[in-house]
């Protein structure tokens, strides 16, 4: 009974495994590249990924931060940050960050 | 990884800071220490509010629920 | 003892240890909320719980004027024998300057 059934999803797995690629497997393919970083508020980061945890507090280099104020968009630069992953809403690989 | 992690966080200790919070306070100071929660201790610690200098503490500790970031003082 | 001797000669290892060894002492608390407190540390835990003695508390309250829309900034201050502190509204603890 059970037998067909599990040999079933046996063959299923390797095509399932080949679409499926765990989230933070996809934020390990993006160490030593760069990342755009949204957070929570109206802040974002974007920066070359040196190393992350599995609570997503990471470690960026030649990071930009922008802060979205009723003023208008203000930058400053940073040379290495570690980032707390408590704040993060979404990573995107790439990281051209916001226009 | 995580080891990675580490090594900077080590190479970070005893070195200048700026550690922003959410609220978008930002502290400068060296820092003596810091655990996994981010909780962080700090000497000579300097508060910044919108830029301008506003209190001198000898040493703080920050809890790390506020921490945004830590980063590398260079410049200023 | 130098005024500004480094934390690691005064038997800090971790964040937590600088509250330790505020224990009994007059410390300064920066809370949420625009609120201050300066009082004797009693009892503290991980969570920055605390219970502190003999304590001022500080309340920054910035109110509008009905009339004019302008911004008034008004301190409050109150006195306490004995308080808790909930961990979870703490920003900020520094302990008396240990010149």
């Amino acid at each position: 009974m059970s037998a067909p059934n599990s040999s079933g999803s046996a063959n299923a797995a390797p095509a399932v495994a080949s679409i499926h690629q765990l989230p933070l497997e996809l934020i390990d393919s993006c160490i030593g590249s760069k990342i755009w970083v949204v957070m929570k508020s109206e802040k974002e980061f974007t920066g070359t990924l040196k190393y992350f945890d599995d609570y997503v507090n990471m470690v960026l280099e030649d990071v930009t931060e922008f802060e979205n104020t009723p003023e208008g968009r203000k930058t400053t630069k940073l040379e290495q940050i570690l980032l707390n992953g408590n704040n993060i809403c979404m990573l995107i690989p790439g990281g051209e960050g916001p226009q | 990884m995580e080891q990675q992690q580490q090594d900077f966080t080590s190479f970070l200790i005893g070195r200048p800071v700026i550690v922003k919070l959410n609220s978008g306070v930002d502290y400068r100071g060296i820092l003596a220490c810091l655990d996994g929660y981010m909780n962080i201790a700090l000497e000579q610690t300097e508060e910044y509010v919108n830029g301008q200098l506003k209190n001198k503490y000898g040493d703080t500790f920050i809890r790390g629920n506020n921490v945004l970031y830590i980063s590398t003082a260079k410049g200023h | 003892m130098d005024e500004h001797a480094p934390l690691e000669s005064a038997g800090i290892e971790e964040p937590l240890d600088l509250v330790r060894l505020s224990l009994d002492e007059r410390i300064y608390v920066k809370l949420r909320g625009d609120r201050e407190l300066r009082g004797k540390l009693h009892a503290y835990d991980g969570h920055l719980n605390m219970v502190l003695g003999d304590v001022e508390e500080t309340i920054t309250v910035v109110d509008v004027d009905e009339d004019t829309l302008k911004e008034v900034i008004r301190i409050v201050k109150r006195n306490c024998e004995m308080l808790f502190v909930r961990g979870d509204g703490v920003i900020l603890v520094s302990p008396p300057s240990r010149a």
